[in-house]
């Protein structure tokens, strides 16, 4: 089922494609990926995103040999996906976590990090560091059993870079965080980046996301819909906007210069690039017909507004339950 | 090579911890530590038994007919290995690694185990040697301590004690087998444990049943044997009365012919009576031996708890030991009763069944006991092996 690529994309950090599952059979048949294709750079910051259902943790799973595709063709880290050596140089935090809770912090980072393969000195220091980094220093010697969630959440992302991993995945990691938390969980992914490491993030807070992403794949029902950096899929969106002030409308003169692409409406001008330059000669002429100009700036859409785009109205649960509805 | 054994260790020094975690296991060590106490308590000379201060004069026994290294073992292996390990330390044992695999096949937390370079395979199988640990490490501490009681009361130091060990670890991992395959497919705690106690019911009561109608099976056979007896006595007799009446006759050859079955019956009417009643012991089928075939055979296909236990009597008693001790036990009367006598009663057929059917029971080879035990257990675990690897999780 899994093979490998010999495509330019192989030294990605992750590139598959034709990413398919189904789950259960005959007539209780759910299709949850239905051939993914995604590419992931080295040294980037990659968000997945997507409605609740839509296939972001079956696909991370399948990546990690969590859960078997029904087909699927890739490579990570320049192996192909499914080579259980390699989830040595991956460090992952899975959604809903639970760690042993007869464990202390430490012990549980040390033990998954012997699974992992790392050597006892190199885990010894590789604790103090992980714990430092995720601020858990004092909970080292507390048993998990008695961590809060976010604490857990951190000791977690911990966890997941107890290996020093060229390739990290994290799985909803704000998940449960209050907004102090959120932001140091956010500085910690700044700084695994800076350090050279992909980090791929899966999660529906799109603010966390759009802050920290250098690329993001946006998945519905089982596809991927959008794929590619924020500038890219903002683009067809991005605009220059000139409002006037309250009661006043655009002259008659504005309106025949304005390219045909532009909008009017009410006291705003919409044009559809968010190149100054061209709104300047607009601009001109809206001060030299007495109108007062209020506000003149781009407008870059949000990646909240990217997401309800592409989702639509399509943004129920993923898998359908047969394939001929999903298409 | 080192990966493996790095991760083998995290493994089991998890498993470790897990138990270590646990109350039940600290609650089990030291009901073990009481009972080895209890033992040690128990003294045995020329006078009889007695326990502390105490003495036990009801136990008919004393070192001057039993050597009190046969009698301290017996304890040993009757009382700490036949009750306290294979049943109630067992039970406790199961209800501590009943969590086990539920717990590590939950969602949430399987995910941290499964993405690490390791075959499932590996770490299910890794996973469930762990999970002997409890077992493996109770039995050892109540061994060692069992050696050292035998050793300074029964004067024998039996480095066999610690055969214990294995045998008991065999032992449980039959049952340990089940509630793997149970939690994995379940992934339920309660409904793990309870599956493996009834299973574990069901050896027993299929144990029971061998054992009742092999003995029941061995009945027609003394019973033959019984009759046989009594028509060799009764030729016996009759030959000197019809040899004194050819002798009377002036028969010639009166002191070497052998009188023909119609001469005896004629000279002795109870002679034909027993004749044919053993005619027809012979001709009946013994339907019981058909079904304790079927007994045997689906037997043979499961795990043989009692006898992988009594593996350990076999080796740490030799057959002069047990003869030793049954000597001991016997009657005078009963000395010579190995023999099938013309005049056994029904009661007595019935005792030497058993007793031949214990023998037969004692005399099924390890291979039988442990070996087809042994490949139950790794069906099961195959079957484990097999779920885990293919399952998404």
């Amino acid at each position: 089922m899994t093979t490998a690529s010999t495509s330019p994309a192989a030294d990605a950090a992750l590139a598959v494609s034709g990413v398919s599952k189904v789950f259960g059979r005959f007539r209780k048949k759910v299709y949850a990926l239905r051939g993914v294709d995604m590419t992931v750079a080295r040294g980037s910051v990659f968000g997945l995103l997507g409605p609740n259902g839509a296939g972001k943790s079956t696909l991370v799973k399948v990546l990690l040999t969590i859960i078997t595709p029904k087909s699927c063709s890739g490579t990570m880290l320049g192996a192909p996906v499914g080579h259980k050596p390699t989830l040595g140089r991956i460090g992952y935090l899975p959604e809903h976590h639970r760690f042993p809770p007869y464990l202390k912090g430490k012990q549980a980072l040390d033990h998954f990090a012997a699974l992992s393969g790392v050597a006892r000195t190199d885990r010894r220091q590789r604790v103090g560091e992980t714990l430092e980094l995720v601020g858990m220093s004092e909970w080292a010697d507390h048993k998990v059993g008695g961590y809060s969630k976010g604490m857990r959440q951190r000791l977690g992302i911990a966890q997941a870079l107890m290996n020093d991993p060229e390739l990290v995945i994290l799985d909803e990691p704000t998940d449960g965080v209050d907004p102090v938390g959120r932001r140091d969980i956010r500085k910690v992914v700044e700084r695994i980046a800076s350090e050279g490491k992909t980090v791929f993030l899966n999660s529906h807070l799109l603010g966390e996301l759009e802050l920290v992403c250098d690329r993001v794949a946006i998945m519905v029902k089982g596809r991927v819909a959008a794929q590619g950096t924020l500038d890219e899929l903002t683009a067809p969106d991005r605009a220059y906007e000139i409002r006037l002030a309250d009661d006043e409308m655009p002259p008659e003169q504005v309106k025949t210069m304005l390219p045909q692409d532009a909008k009017i409406e009410g006291s705003v001008i919409r044009l559809a690039s968010d190149d100054p330059t061209l709104a300047q000669p607009v601009l001109r002429e809206l001060l030299s017909n007495g109108r007062t100009i209020q506000s003149a700036r781009p407008v870059r859409p949000s990646l909240e507004d990217l997401f309800m785009r592409v989702v639509g109205d399509d943004s129920g649960p993923g898998g359908s339950r047969s394939e001929g509805a999903g298409k | 090579m080192i990966l493996l054994l790095r991760q083998t260790a995290a493994v089991f020094v998890d498993a470790y911890r897990e138990l270590n975690a646990k109350k039940l296991f600290w609650i089990t060590l030291a009901l073990s530590g009481l009972i080895v106490l209890v033992f040690a308590g128990v003294g045995f000379d020329d006078d009889g038994v007695s326990f502390l201060i105490w003495d036990l004069g009801f136990i008919p026994i004393a070192a001057d007919v039993l050597s009190p290294e046969i009698f301290y073992k017996i304890i040993f292996t009757t009382f700490g290995i036949g009750i306290w390990l294979t049943w109630i330390a067992t039970v406790l044992a199961l209800v501590s690694t009943a969590q086990m695999v539920p717990d590590f096949v939950a969602s949430g937390t399987v995910e941290l185990w499964l993405v690490r370079p390791m075959s499932r395979v590996r770490l299910l199988a890794t996973k469930y040697l762990a999970g002997l640990l409890f077992v493996a490490m109770q039995v050892l501490a109540f061994s060692g301590a069992s050696f050292f009681v035998i050793g300074f009361r029964g004067g024998a130091w039996e480095p066999g004690i610690f055969l214990a060990v294995p045998i008991v670890v065999l032992f449980f991992s039959y049952l340990f087998c089940i509630q793997t395959l149970a939690g994995l497919i379940t992934k339920s705690t309660i409904a793990s444990l309870l599956t493996t106690l009834l299973f574990w019911f069901a050896l027993f009561l299929l144990n029971t049943t061998d054992i009742a109608l092999l003995q029941f099976k061995l009945v027609p056979e003394v019973r033959q044997e019984v009759i046989q007896a009594r028509i060799d006595r009764q030729e016996e007799n009759t030959l000197v009365l019809i040899r004194s009446d050819w002798r009377e006759a002036g028969v010639e050859d009166w002191e070497t012919r052998v009188p023909t079955q119609d001469e005896y019956d004629e000279k002795n009417p109870l002679i034909a009576p027993n004749r044919e009643e053993l005619e027809e012991l012979l001709a009946t089928p013994n339907t019981v031996a058909v079904w304790h075939t079927g007994i045997f055979i689906a037997k043979s296909l499961l795990p043989k708890t009692s006898e992988t236990i009594e593996l350990l009597n076999r080796n740490l008693l030799s057959s002069n030991e047990l003869e030793q001790l049954a000597e001991t036990f016997r009657d005078d009367e009963e000395s010579d009763a190995r023999e099938p006598a013309p005049n056994w009663s029904d009661q007595q057929i019935m005792e030497e069944s058993s007793r031949r059917s214990q023998i037969e029971i004692r005399n099924r080879s390890i291979w039988w006991v442990a070996g087809t035990s042994v490949g139950f257990e790794i069906f099961v675990l195959m079957l484990a092996l097999v779920i885990f690897a293919r399952r998404d999780f």
